[in-house]
């Protein structure tokens, strides 16, 4: 199957840099998935789960928060806040933030500046239980 | 008198020695930090690179009065983002960065987001507003430290409590050079040389939302990486002031060394002159 350079960086380091044959990812307008000889095209990421599928045909799963995706030419470039790997997650750690996001969410008020970040904060929690799950 | 001098002489190698050992185990430590501070810094790069050059092209096809981000503004108040490192003793790794602020500043008033105690300090000193005065340490800043920063900048700036955020940092470039740069964050000036690559660019929802929703992102990745970037600037600058101090030090001890001897023979010599002077009689 044809296969696009897909480059996938976070801040901290770039975590995939290689062929994919697709990306499934979450956008701020829903789900997208990019095949090869996509037209070029930019749209901002929401939190939630990533499917790619590098260019063996291996299909894997990660937890996507925020940033950005680019198609230019057969250039693929996923530029996120925090991008990690099924079993790069800790699911301990979680947990417990879903926790401590649902304990704050109970003392706030829809018009809080924090509800806006604590309800974020649950929406990665819960993004990464699912991914590993 | 010889007796005082070569006292004087010994005492003052004792104490090139004892700083001679301090510069040598600064340099070590230096010379170890550096590569985990290299690392952290290649791993910043990619993020930084690559949102930019995708911000880019967005803004070229971006009309500037649907984003505050592109807009201009007349500048009444200018916010400074400057790194500069915790300590001292880095040649002129600290004074550098506060005189390039100092040059481009001239006569507009301005806040500054300090990052580092020594930047900090120098602020302080200057009466200049601070944003934050909670960052002492730019080798432990966190990504979502960053993350939080550049809400509060992109915040500031929409409020229109300054009119342009201008980022001071200092760039690795080799093991001997480091440079400061100043780069202006906001507003985002519009690429000159427009490519023309007939494909246009599909952004959704609009070239101008995207800007909105990316752009806190693309700022804190772009921190980051100027931290990362200046931190590994800051321990290679050290490296090599405590290097050549450690090497002046070297000399300055065979020098002292010399002198000494000198001294002793005179003294030798001398008392032999009186001794034979003594006989002669």
């Amino acid at each position: 199957m044809a296969t696009y350079h897909l480059q996938i960086v976070t801040p901290d380091r770039m975590v995939y840099d290689g062929e994919a044959e697709k990306i499934i990812l979450r956008t701020v307008n829903g789900d997208v998935c990019i095949l090869p000889h996509h037209i070029d095209y930019a749209v901002p990421l929401a939190i939630g789960e990533a499917k790619v599928t590098d260019g063996q045909g291996n299909t894997r799963l990660a937890a996507c928060n925020n940033g950005m995706l680019s198609v230019h030419g057969n250039e693929v470039r996923v530029v996120a806040v925090t991008f990690e790997w099924a079993d790069d997650i800790d699911l301990e750690r979680a947990r417990r933030a879903e926790e401590s996001a649902k304990e704050m969410l109970d003392k706030l008020q829809r018009e809080d500046v924090d509800f806006n970040v604590a309800e974020a904060r649950l929406k990665r929690a819960l993004t990464r239980i699912q991914v590993k799950g | 008198m010889a007796g005082s001098s070569m006292k004087a002489i010994k005492l003052r190698i004792k104490s090139v020695e004892s700083t001679m050992q301090i510069t040598k185990a600064m340099q070590l430590v230096a010379t170890s930090k550096l590569r985990r501070a290299k690392e952290r810094m290649e791993n910043s790069k990619p993020f930084a690179t690559v949102s930019r050059e995708t911000l880019t092209e967005a803004v070229s096809q971006c009309d500037p009065q649907f984003t505050p981000f592109m807009e201009k503004r007349e500048v009444k108040n200018r916010c400074y983002v400057v790194i500069a490192g915790e300590r001292g003793l880095a040649g002129g790794y600290n004074a550098n960065v506060f005189k390039a602020v100092a040059a481009h500043a001239g006569d507009t008033p301005y806040c500054v987001l300090p990052m580092g105690k020594k930047t900090i300090d120098k602020f302080q000193h200057l009466h200049v507003k601070l944003l934050d005065e909670s960052l002492f340490h730019v080798e432990g800043l966190g990504v979502s430290t960053c993350f939080r920063l550049a809400n509060q900048l992109i915040e500031g700036y929409r409020k229109g409590d300054y009119d342009e955020l201008v980022l001071v940092y200092t760039t690795f470039q080799s093991m001997m050079s480091q440079e400061v740069r100043i780069e202006q964050l906001l507003p985002i000036e519009k690429p000159e040389n427009e490519t023309e690559c007939g494909v246009v660019t599909i952004y959704e929802p609009s070239p101008a939302e995207m800007l909105e929703t990316v752009m806190p992102d693309y700022l804190g990745g772009r921190l980051y990486s100027a931290a990362c970037d200046s931190f590994a600037s800051e321990i290679s600058a050290r490296r090599n002031a405590m290097d050549s101090a450690t090497k002046n030090a070297g000399e300055m001890i065979s020098d002292l060394r010399l002198k000494f001897n000198r001294a002793r023979q005179g003294a030798i010599t001398q008392e032999i002159t009186e001794i034979v002077a003594g006989a002669e009689h």
